[in-house]
């Protein structure tokens, strides 16, 4: 039982830190980036879809997928122009990125709702690794 | 005796300390790397980055004073166990996953085998903790 006892206390210790943490750390990830994620099969149903590739330019020179336009944080304000552009108002943008683990899609989407307010914004789950799995582009790097 | 348990017992507390330290200077890096293992969803991922780096720390400075002792014991056995079964799975899926293990990508690059190795040398050195503190204690009553 002590030990149980002794464990419960580091684990609560550690629980309360990282809650702490979550408001006061700045660079604390977000819960609610997640809520962006659609699976492919999702995407398909949305109807009119813009296509945002948040890789890094030489991933996108590499293969991107059909219509997608490249917007990365490395040059977001260059890149931002083209955005407004060409983003037709009424598509919902889905952005993508490299693979599941990679989280710059998160990122674009929260500064697209963040600084424009688009509203109908989602992120691909799986990213460019789901799109090649699903046959939708091919070679390109990841 | 008893000192070469303590040792022992205090270099694993000194690596879970190091390892939760750097975990905390970028939270999004270590979002990205649980992602890899593809286990967890985004969601508990962020959990998994609030709470770990904490509970790294906080039973790695218990381990290392000898404060907390069996309770610090159990969190470490059972967060080296839980981190040897990931990389496993890991290895067995032939995932290109990211160690995090130190906060900055490690174990992509250098293979799954030498983070297990070591998380099973951490596991030893809690062994060789326990037992020469049992030694000693029989020692002392006899």
């Amino acid at each position: 039982m002590k030990t149980v006892r002794e464990g419960l206390i580091i684990l609560a210790i550690s629980v309360v830190s990282g809650a702490v943490a979550f408001f006061v750390h700045p660079k604390a990830p977000s819960f609610s980036a997640g809520d962006l994620e659609l699976e492919l099969y999702q995407v398909d149903e949305l109807g009119p879809v813009f296509w945002v590739d948040a890789r890094a330019d030489e991933d996108f020179e590499s293969g991107h997928l059909d219509g997608a336009i490249s917007l990365n944080v490395e040059r977001w304000e260059e890149l931002l122009l083209g955005f407004l552009d060409s983003w037709p108002p009424d598509a919902t943008v889905v952005i993508y990125c490299s693979s599941q683990a990679c989280l710059r899609s998160h990122e674009v989407a929260e500064r697209l709702e963040d600084e424009l307010g688009v509203e109908e914004i989602y992120v691909l789950k799986g990213g460019w690794k789901r799109l090649l799995e699903a046959g939708r582009v091919s070679g390109g790097s990841r | 005796m008893k000192w070469i348990g303590r040792i022992a017992e205090g270099l694993v507390g000194v690596v879970f300390f190091w390892a939760g330290f750097l975990k905390l200077l970028d939270p999004q890096a270590f979002v990205s790397s649980i992602l890899t293992y593809e286990v967890f969803s985004y969601q508990v991922a962020v959990v998994c980055v609030l709470v770990v780096p904490y509970l790294e720390i906080v039973t790695g400075v218990c381990l290392a004073l000898g404060v907390l002792k069996s309770g610090s014991r159990l969190m470490a056995f059972g967060m080296l166990v839980v981190f040897i079964l990931l990389l496993a799975q890991a290895a067995i899926r032939g995932l290109d996953a990211d160690c995090g293990c130190f906060g900055e990508r490690s174990g992509a690059e250098s293979g799954y085998a030498w983070p297990i190795a070591r998380d099973a040398l951490m596991l030893v050195g809690l062994a060789v903790g326990l037992v020469f503190e049992r030694l000693t204690r029989d020692t002392e009553t006899e």
